[in-house]
Order: structure tokens, then C-alpha cells, then sequence
């Protein structure tokens, strides 16, 4: 083992003389490979949606694009209003304006729906009447009063238009389901399909067809829809009339917004923090500006890479840029650590670099490598973002692998340093025999000293301890929450939170399930008994209630039925109901089709075989809806036996990427354990002392686990990061403080004394390391997103923890583990 | 007051009311389309029509119709029976189709199924025809004086030399009222048909592109006898609809009679 590290360690030598001999020429190589991938960013996308977390081919993101092919997108923006009399024409009239600035002005406006225009289908005399609640404004008082009893009775508007105390209306906003990018032109008569071969009989006419898959409303769309929402809102908004915005396109919007925000501070911060520490340590410019520059350009190549490959940046990816920045710079460190000494102790500047690539090289491949390995366990994440966050992360430990081995060192060879020989200070170190070292301050020694002799003189108290910790840890474990809940991830005071939860309480949900009955036959929702089978459905989900989930509304096709036929025979209530007859149904659909509504499209599909049944559910912690999921799920299977069901709709999304999550999560940590386990005897040598180098490893992990479980931190889509990314960052700290103990106790054949020479060489950077790396993810507190604020704690904790079991676990068992064979060598 | 004050007033009103119609109209458009309107189309009409919508997955539904139709002086009286599919079978529509603007269009539906007929009110002619992608207002005759209209280009569409016309509504009440807020249209050079118009919807942002697809000289008379529709958003198609008319006969001496309410109840023959 010797002599394959020796003989590496020259081949990084080695490797070091070339790169100087050809600095100029490798620095125009890294330039311009720095380059063409930083060119790639302008066409970075962002992507905040609920559907963004699964992978464009899972199976149930399929169904629910399917769904929203057919029925148009199922989030709605809501703009609500409260006022003790709603139905007063003063208040009315102000409704009526913002109603109609809405439409005139919203872009990507599908359509819109309020009390204003809503559905108001009765019957007078000989006429059937499908007109807007108030497509005549009333004259009086009384016919103001009719229109509000009709309003307040009509089931179809409670609990959408209408909360169920009358003192709360909403205005229902549909956007674009598609993409406008590229499309119509207003260009003439542009569109028509000249060059297509004719078509011979147009009752095939399909030449025009355009089959290509369309591309849903953009992220920039979104956004200018939600601001030009938020101005107009601004105008109409006044101390009588209090009204605020809520729904997905807004969550989603804001989402966007606050990552922009928090990737500029966090990278922000994790460059000061960075540049403070580096200073601290080397106490010169190039020791800031070289290392800060080497993560810059890691990161810049990183994004790039994501831009070339088409991956947007979604919210669990946020963390990537101020993650890569602390990661990066740590490999840097070691080596400037290394060139620095040799520099500083007269060496020239090429055998410095030299020495340093040859004494830490080694080091910071394996660390490298065994990082990547834990970030490259998310890679096959069924969660979309988190396999991204996965694949790019490790792209970009790989490529601040290649910029700290290749750049650095060309930069190092061209820039000018100043030696420090004439004012080195040596012999500071207690123990000694040992390399000279730089001019760190004496309160780190006491520090390491300390260290060393608590780990190395009591190793079974500390082991011990170790255990009962493990042991209250693993209890906690047990505890753990799963949640996945993105409203909740909002800040507990902002609007958009505030307004989403009103929203859910008022009018009883504010998400839904969208339950598709295909019958597989043109007409087959003429069927009597199918449509009592729906309706009969939807009134049994309306009674369900378990502890968080309740159905604030059912709603299909049959409303429009019920509703028409009512009308049909004078507005007798006798007659809400569906006919049992074929026919009827038939002619009332065509009825309805044809008295000026184009509703029956959020209904049924134009061949009337599907027909869609939309359960209102408030919006709670995904977990909570896997029963009732369950339980939709076994209602149709039975009831509907010979029709195909598709449950999808915004909280099948929600589970699924609940779902996924915790599949990924156990499958990363344990590929993650078991591939850095192997590095770890690759390394070593040794399968045994590789095993046992793997307990400092995992330590941390289990004792975070701990303080979720006892702590109610909930294991999201973000927590669940922390152990796999703490197990690829702790794992360098063992790597460096395994690597350097074996060389010292090969020279000094004494665990103490290997022990003591490690921390006071390694043990430094290690400190370093760990504390920009927490600093790193301690700034993620800083966020307003209660979810980054959980990750940010737990995996600064962690690091930190990772430090303890390095200074105390893995001396201690390495003092127990390896004899001393000579004495006072 | 003289007469001629009758006809200016009136238009001074308009003027005040609508400030679209100070923008210069193009006279030259206007007369395309008053050429257009005032297009031979025979006095009464009978003829079979095919209606197949395709949704995007191309999936059809068709509806067969009989239909009959006679003008009234300047008012047009037509009656149409639904032959196919079984459960809709013999409904019947009655439509008045009244010239004088301020008068709404009346219109009548009979359900076999419930042995009522029902009328229904039609002040919005922005609304699907029959669930088709055409609208009420592109199914009846419209009042030139609605529009501004503007000769865009002289074109050539598949060997046929055409006019292309933009028609833009005068005020926000004709937009809401017909469902667009402009559409441009390619009138043939030689029979004054429109053989081609794009609509831009009022809502929803979607784009309808109709096109003649067959055209016959029937008894005299150009006839459109099959027609596309295909409802865009964006570039996403999201439904299309083909109209084909067949059995076309022109002056059949339609007696008055079938065009009442008791004959709708009854059923043609």
C-alpha cells in the first residue's frame, strides 16, 4: 500500500512539473473551456410548479399532462374578496369593475369566472334562460334581492363564488394551458396550412394536424400573469373592499421569486464567509482571490452545464450555487495549505506546487470522488429536482475536482506570490519532528492539543458516551415525520400563506382530486345509471372526513344536468335531479350546448365518453392524503367496473412526489453507505479498518436523525438531502484524518503520536473546512422559506457533528484499533 | 327638418359615441364587403348538413341535419332537424334571424324527449353553435356597419385571386356581442365568397381558422359545401369542426308554414 501511494503521490509530482512547463498554454485550455460553458447561461430555465418534482416520464405526471391536455390547466388563481353584504350594489359595482379589468387585462386569461358572470340557468314560462348572474345590472332593491336569493341558493357557486356565511366572493381565474412562445403570429393570414399536401376529402381533415407536444404555459408567463394580477389588484384595493390573491399560479410565482432572492444572498454570504476564512488562514490576497476564483468558475460551469443540457433550476435545486461554493473551496484549501508551507519554507515555486499536488492530490481525488458518490446517490431519485440536484452537484465536485488539480496550480505558477520566507516562524509545533508550519495562531494548537489528548487517553469513555448517544439518538429516529407541504414552506406571515389559508378554510379547499370516468364510447355519459353512479359518488365524498382531510365540494358533469332539467320543468326543485332517461339527458345536454355556455368543456370531453368528477380538498400535508387516496381509489375500482379510472388532479401529484421521495431517500442513503464504504477499503487497504472508518461516518447521520425525531423536524424533500450530503462531505474529513494517520503511524509506528501529528497537520484544514462548510449551510437560516431554514440548521449541525466524531470517534478507535510498536520514535 | 339631417344625425351621434369610427375606414374594403353581403345566396334554401367535430385526439362525433331556410323580406327564417345521433333525433331548432339590429335574433328549441319546446334567448351570439367551433354570429348574416374594415393585400390563394380584409368590431359591445376581437378574411375575386378567415377570439386568447374547402355552382349559385374550422391556442390545436352540405337545392317554394312552432313540435314530414 506503500508503494501504490508513494507511487502516485510521484505521479502528481510529476504531473505538477508539466503543468508548469506549460502553464501558459493549460491556462488558454481552462479559459476557454470556462468559457463555453458559462456561455450556455442565458438559456437557463427556472421551474417552480408542484409537477416540476416529478420526472417528465412518470407515469403519473403522464396522466395528470393528459388530463390537463383535456380539461385545461386544474390550478386556479383566486382573487377573493370579503364584506359583510356582499349583495349591495356599491359593493357589487366595485366587484363588477375589477371583474372587468381582469379581463381586458390579464395576459395568458383563459377565462374568468365571478358572481359577475357566473352560470345562471332557470326557466320563465316557455323560455329557458342561461344568462350571467347579472348580465342585467338590477334596476332596485328588489330585483338586486331576487338575483341575491338565486345566488345564495344555487349549490353550484357555494363554496366556489360564494363562501357558506355569504361574506366572502371570489373572482376564478383560469389561465393558458399552453405555452404562447412561437405560436401564433398576428401576422395576416400566417397559419393556414398552404404548404400541406391537399387533402382529398376534408372529412379526413387532418393535414393541418399538429401532433408535436405543446408546451405548457412557461414559468415567465406565469409570472407576468401573477404581477399584472398583483398591479391590478393594487388599483382596485381600498379599505371597504379588502382584496387579496391566492392559488397555485400565485404559490408558484412566489416560490420563483423568493429562490431568485435566496440564491443571490446565499451565494452572497457564502462568498463572504468564504473570503473571511480563507483570510484568516492564509493572511494574503492569493490565498482569497485564487480558491473564490476556482468555485466561481466551478459553479459557473456547473450552471452552464444544466443550461446545456436543458435541466431548470427548481426549488430543491436552489441550494446547488452557495452548496458548490462551500464544497468546492475545500480541496483548494488542502492544497494551498501544502503549497503555502514549501513556499514559505524556501522552496521555489514550481517544487511547491509540486510538493503540494503530491501531498494532498491523492487526498483530494478520494475526497472528491467519495463526495460526488453521495450526491451521486440522488441521481436515480424518482424526485425530478432531487435527481438533478444529484447529477449536477456531483458535476460540479468533479469539475472543482479538475479546476483545484489543473487551474489552481497554473495559477499558482503565473500569478506572483510573495514568499514569506524571511519572517516563517517555525518550531511552534509541540510535537516534534514534524513540518514546519504556517503562521497559524496559537489558540488553534491549544485547541488540536487538547483534542488529541482527551481522544487519545480516554478512547473507551468517549466510546461509550458515543453509544448511549446513539442509542437516545436512534429512539428519536424512530419518531420521525415524513411531509411534503408546500404551502407550509412559505413564510408563516407572508401574504400569499396568509391568503392561500383563508382561502381553505372559507370556501373548504382550495386543491382538489380530479377523478377521470372514461366510458370508452362516444355518448356513453347518456347512461342513466352512469351518471347516478357519479352522482351517487360525489355525495358519498362529500360526507368523508378523517382527521386532516375532508371533501369541501364534489362537482361533474351532473351539475349541469341536474341544473338544466330544474330549469326545464319551471325551476322546481322536485327536479334537481338527473332523469333515469337516455334520451333526456341527451336532449339536455343539448340544450345546455347550445343556450350560449361553453362550461360542458370543464366537464366531459367533446365526445361525451369521459366524464370528470372533481373532489375539493384543503390543502394539507401530502401524508395526510394517502388514506384518503386509498380510499377514492377503492371506491372506483368497485363501483365503476367496466369504465377506466384515472385519479390524478394536484394532490395525486402531491402524494406521488411524497411518495417518491421516501423511495429515493432510502435507496440514496444506502447506495451512498455502501459505495463510500468501498472507497473507504480501496483507500485504506483494509477491510476491516475501512468498516471501522465508516462509524465516524454515519455517527453524525444517526444523531441528526435523532434530533428530527425528538425535535419534530420533518423528513421533506430537503431534510432528506442532509444524510446523504453529510455522508459525502464527513466522509472527506475521515478520508483526510485516515489518509494522514496511516502515513504517520507508518513513520512513527505509535497511535498517539499519529494521532497528534494528524490533527495538527489535517486537523487544521479539517477545522477550516467544517466550519465554512456549516457556515455555508447555516446562512440557508437566513432564508424565508421555512423549508431551506430546516436544511440549513440540519446540515450545518451535522457537518459540525461530523468534526466531533473525526477529532474524538475516530482517534479513539484508532488508538484502540492499531498497536504501538516502537516507543518514542 | 330636412332630410337629409335624418340620415346626418344619426351618424353624428355614431361619431360621438364610437371615436373607432373617425378612424378612416377603408372605403375600397367596404365595398368588397358589402359586394360580399349582397352576394346572390337564393331567397330559400334546403340542405342536408353533416357536422363532425374532432376533438385533439382526433377523435369524431357527427351530427346530421336537415335543414330549411327562407328569407323575409330582409329577415331570415330557418328550421333545422336533427336526423343523427339516435338519442337527439327530431330535435328541432327554429331561428328568426332579424335584420334590424336593436331587434334579438328569436329562437326556439323542441326536446322530443320532454314534448316541450323551449325558447331560448339569444342576445349573446358569441356562444358555440351546436357545440361546433363556429359561433351563432358566424352561422347569421352581420350589419357591415359594425365593422371597420381595411383592405390588408391583394393575394393568391391556390390559384385564386382574392382580397385580404381586416374587420375589426367598432366598440367593446360588438366584440362581446359576436366573440371576436378581429379577424381577417380572404373574399374570392371572381364569386365574392369568403374562402378564407382567421378570428381572433375575445377570450381565451384562441385563434379559429376557417377555410372553404369545397365550392359548387349550384342552380346559379356559388355554395360553400365543405368547410374546415380548427380552434387554436398558441400552436396547440384544440379542436376542429368540417361542415358538409349536401342535397343543396335553391327556390324549393318553402311554404311559410314550416317555419312555426307547431311544425316544430310535429316534426317535417
Amino acid at each position: 500500500m506503500k508503494s501504490i501511494r508513494s507511487r502516485i503521490e510521484a505521479r502528481f509530482e510529476f504531473f505538477a512539473h508539466v503543468l508548469f512547463d506549460h502553464r501558459y498554454k493549460m491556462l488558454v485550455v481552462m479559459l476557454l473551456f470556462v468559457f463555453l460553458l458559462a456561455s450556455q447561461i442565458p438559456g437557463i430555465r427556472l421551474d417552480t410548479s408542484t409537477e416540476g418534482f416529478l420526472h417528465e416520464t412518470d407515469p403519473i405526471l403522464i396522466e395528470y399532462e393528459g388530463f390537463r391536455d383535456l380539461f385545461g390547466r386544474d390550478e386556479m388563481a383566486i382573487v377573493a374578496v370579503r364584506s359583510e353584504n356582499i349583495f349591495d350594489f356599491k359593493f357589487l359595482g366595485k366587484l363588477k369593475n375589477l371583474h372587468e379589468d381582469l379581463r381586458n387585462n390579464l395576459p395568458y386569461l383563459d377565462d374568468i369566472t365571478s358572481l359577475v358572470n357566473a352560470r345562471n340557468t332557470h326557466g320563465i314560462d316557455d323560455e329557458l334562460i342561461v344568462e350571467n348572474l347579472f348580465e342585467k345590472w338590477p334596476a332596485n332593491k328588489q330585483e338586486l334581492n331576487v338575483l341575491a336569493r338565486q345566488a345564495k341558493q344555487n349549490p353550484m357557486y357555494k363554496n366556489l363564488l360564494l363562501s357558506e356565511d355569504g361574506k366572502l366572493t371570489t373572482i376564478v381565474l383560469k389561465t393558458h394551458t399552453y405555452s404562447g412562445q412561437g405560436g401564433e403570429t398576428e401576422e395576416d393570414l400566417a397559419g393556414f396550412s398552404d404548404e400541406a399536401p391537399d387533402i382529398g376529402d376534408p372529412l379526413d381533415g387532418d393535414a393541418d394536424w399538429n401532433i408535436e407536444k405543446q408546451v405548457y404555459l412557461t414559468d415567465m408567463e406565469n409570472s407576468e400573469f401573477v404581477a399584472a394580477l398583483g398591479r391590478i389588484l393594487d388599483q382596485h384595493r381600498t379599505g371597504d373592499f379588502p382584496v387579496f390573491m391566492a392559488g397555485t399560479p400565485v404559490v408558484t410565482d412566489f416560490l420563483k421569486q423568493s429562490m431568485i432572492s435566496n440564491m443571490r444572498r446565499f451565494m452572497g454570504i457564502a462568498l463572504v464567509v468564504i473570503s473571511i476564512f480563507l483570510f484568516v488562514m492564509f493572511r494574503r490576497l492569493s490565498g482569497v482571490l485564487m480558491p473564490v476564483f476556482i468555485v466561481m468558475v466551478s459553479l459557473v460551469s456547473t450552471v452552464g452545464l444544466m443550461a446545456l443540457t436543458g435541466v431548470a433550476i427548481k426549488i430543491p435545486t436552489q441550494i446547488l450555487p452557495s452548496f458548490l461554493l462551500s464544497v468546492a473551496v475545500g480541496a483548494s484549501v488542502h492544497i494551498l495549505v501544502m503549497f503555502f508551507q514549501s513556499f514559505d519554507r524556501g522552496e521555489t515555486k514550481r517544487d511547491a506546487i509540486a510538493h503540494a499536488l503530491g501531498h494532498s492530490g491523492l487526498a483530494i481525488l478520494m475526497t472528491s470522488l467519495t463526495t460526488a458518490a453521495g450526491l451521486l446517490s440522488f441521481s436515480t431519485a424518482e424526485v425530478a429536482p432531487i435527481a438533478d440536484l444529484g447529477l449536477f452537484s456531483a458535476a460540479g465536485v468533479i469539475l472543482s475536482l479538475v479546476y483545484t488539480i489543473v487551474f489552481l496550480p497554473v495559477l499558482l505558477s503565473i500569478f506572483p506570490i510573495k514568499s514569506k520566507f524571511t519572517k516563517e516562524i517555525s518550531g511552534q509545533l509541540s510535537v516534534k519532528g514534524t513540518p514546519g508550519n504556517t503562521a497559524t495562531p496559537m489558540p488553534m494548537d491549544a485547541v488540536l492539543n487538547f483534542v488529541a489528548r482527551i481522544s487519545t487517553q480516554n478512547p473507551v469513555k468517549i466510546l461509550l458516551t458515543a453509544l448511549i448517544l446513539f442509542v437516545i439518538a436512534l429512539t428519536g429516529a424512530l419518531k420521525i415525520e415524513l411531509s411534503h407541504d408546500p404551502v407550509r414552506w412559505l413564510p408563516d406571515q407572508s401574504d400569499v400563506r396568509i391568503s392561500n389559508e383563508i382561502l381553505d378554510h372559507e370556501l373548504k379547499g382550495t386543491t382538489s382530486i380530479e377523478v377521470v370516468v372514461d366510458t370508452k364510447k362516444e355518448n356513453g355519459l347518456y347512461d342513466p345509471d352512469l351518471l347516478a353512479r357519479l352522482e351517487h359518488s360525489g355525495q358519498l365524498f362529500e360526507t368523508y372526513k378523517d382527521d386532516k382531510v375532508y371533501v369541501g365540494k364534489a362537482f361533474s358533469l351532473t351539475m349541469v344536468i341536474k341544473e338544466t332539467n330544474q330549469a326545464l320543468h319551471g325551476n322546481n326543485p322536485l327536479f334537481y335531479k338527473v332523469p333515469d332517461n337516455r334520451d333526456l339527458i341527451a336532449q339536455e345536454l343539448f340544450l345546455f350546448e347550445n343556450s350560449g355556455s361553453d362550461d360542458l368543456e370543464d366537464f366531459t370531453d367533446s365526445q361525451f365518453s369521459k366524464a370528470r368528477l372533481t373532489l375539493k380538498l384543503p390543502f394539507v400535508d401530502a401524508i395526510a392524503y394517502s388514506s384518503f387516496m386509498d380510499h377514492v381509489q377503492d371506491h372506483f375500482q368497485s363501483g365503476y367496473p367496466h369504465e377506466n379510472i384515472q385519479i390524478t388532479g394536484m394532490v395525486a401529484i402531491l402524494s406521488r412526489v411524497l411518495t417518491n421521495a421516501m423511495h429515493s431517500m432510502m435507496k440514496s442513503y444506502g447506495y451512498a453507505f455502501g459505495v463510500i464504504t468501498l472507497l473507504m477499503v480501496l483507500l485504506i487497504g483494509r477491510v476491516k479498518i475501512g468498516f471501522f472508518s465508516m462509524i465516524p461516518n454515519i455517527y453524525p447521520i444517526f444523531i441528526m436523525l435523532g434530533v428530527m425525531g425528538w425535535f419534530h423536524i420533518p423528513m421533506d424533500l430537503f431534510t432528506m438531502l442532509v444524510g446523504s450530503i453529510a455522508i459525502g462531505l464527513a466522509v472527506d474529513d475521515t478520508i483526510h484524518f485516515m489518509h494522514n494517520f496511516r502515513r504517520y503511524y507508518e513513520k512513527y509506528q505509535d497511535p498517539v503520536a499519529a494521532v497528534y501529528e494528524t490533527l495538527h497537520t489535517t486537523g487544521r484544514a479539517m477545522l477550516v473546512t467544517t466550519c465554512v462548510l456549516s457556515i455555508g449551510f447555516f446562512t440557508f437560516m437566513f432564508s424565508e422559506m421555512n423549508n431551506l431554514f430546516n436544511f440549513g440548521f440540519l446540515a450545518g449541525f451535522t457537518l459540525i457533528l461530523a468534526l466531533l466524531s473525526d477529532y474524538f470517534i475516530a482517534p479513539a478507535l484508532m488508538v484502540l484499533l492499531n498497536k504501538k510498536t516502537i516507543s518514542n520514535s | 327638418m330636412q332630410p337629409f339631417l335624418f340620415v346626418l344625425f344619426p351618424l353624428l351621434v355614431k361619431l360621438i359615441l364610437f371615436p373607432g369610427l373617425c378612424v378612416a375606414d377603408d372605403a375600397r374594403a367596404r365595398q368588397i364587403m358589402e359586394a360580399v353581403e349582397a352576394r346572390d345566396d337564393g331567397d330559400n334554401q334546403t340542405t342536408d348538413m353533416l357536422m363532425v367535430l374532432i376533438d385533439k385526439n382526433k377523435k369524431q362525433r357527427k351530427k346530421f341535419f336537415q335543414n330549411y331556410s327562407k328569407d323575409f323580406g330582409k329577415d331570415t327564417k330557418r328550421i333545422m332537424f336533427i336526423k343523427s345521433p339516435a338519442p337527439i333525433k327530431n330535435t328541432g331548432f327554429l331561428t328568426f334571424d332579424y335584420d334590424d339590429d336593436a331587434k334579438d335574433d328569436d329562437q326556439w328549441l323542441f326536446l322530443p324527449a320532454v314534448g316541450k319546446t323551449k325558447r331560448i334567448a339569444t342576445s349573446d351570439k358569441s356562444s358555440s353553435f351546436m357545440g361546433s367551433d363556429l359561433n351563432y354570429s358566424d352561422m347569421t348574416s352581420r350589419n357591415l356597419e359594425d365593422y371597420k374594415f381595411r383592405l390588408l393585400k391583394e393575394s393568391t390563394i391556390k390559384g385564386q385571386k382574392v382580397w385580404v380584409i381586416e374587420s375589426i368590431p367598432r366598440n367593446r359591445k360588438i366584440e362581446d356581442e359576436i366573440g371576436y376581437k378581429k379577424s381577417i378574411v380572404a373574399v374570392g375575386q371572381d364569386n365574392y365568397l369568403v374562402i378564407r378567415a382567421k378570428m381572433w377570439t375575445s377570450e381565451g386568447g384562441y385563434v379559429k381558422y376557417l377555410e372553404a374547402k369545397k365550392i359548387e355552382l349550384i342552380d346559379g349559385i356559388w355554395v360553400i359545401t365543405q368547410t374546415q374550422v380548427s380552434k387554436k391556442q398558441g400552436k396547440a390545436f384544440k379542436h376542429q369542426t368540417l361542415l358538409e352540405f349536401t342535397n343543396v337545392k335553391f327556390n324549393q317554394d318553402l311554404d311559410e308554414n314550416i317555419f312555426t312552432i307547431r311544425r316544430l313540435e310535429k316534426g317535417l314530414f
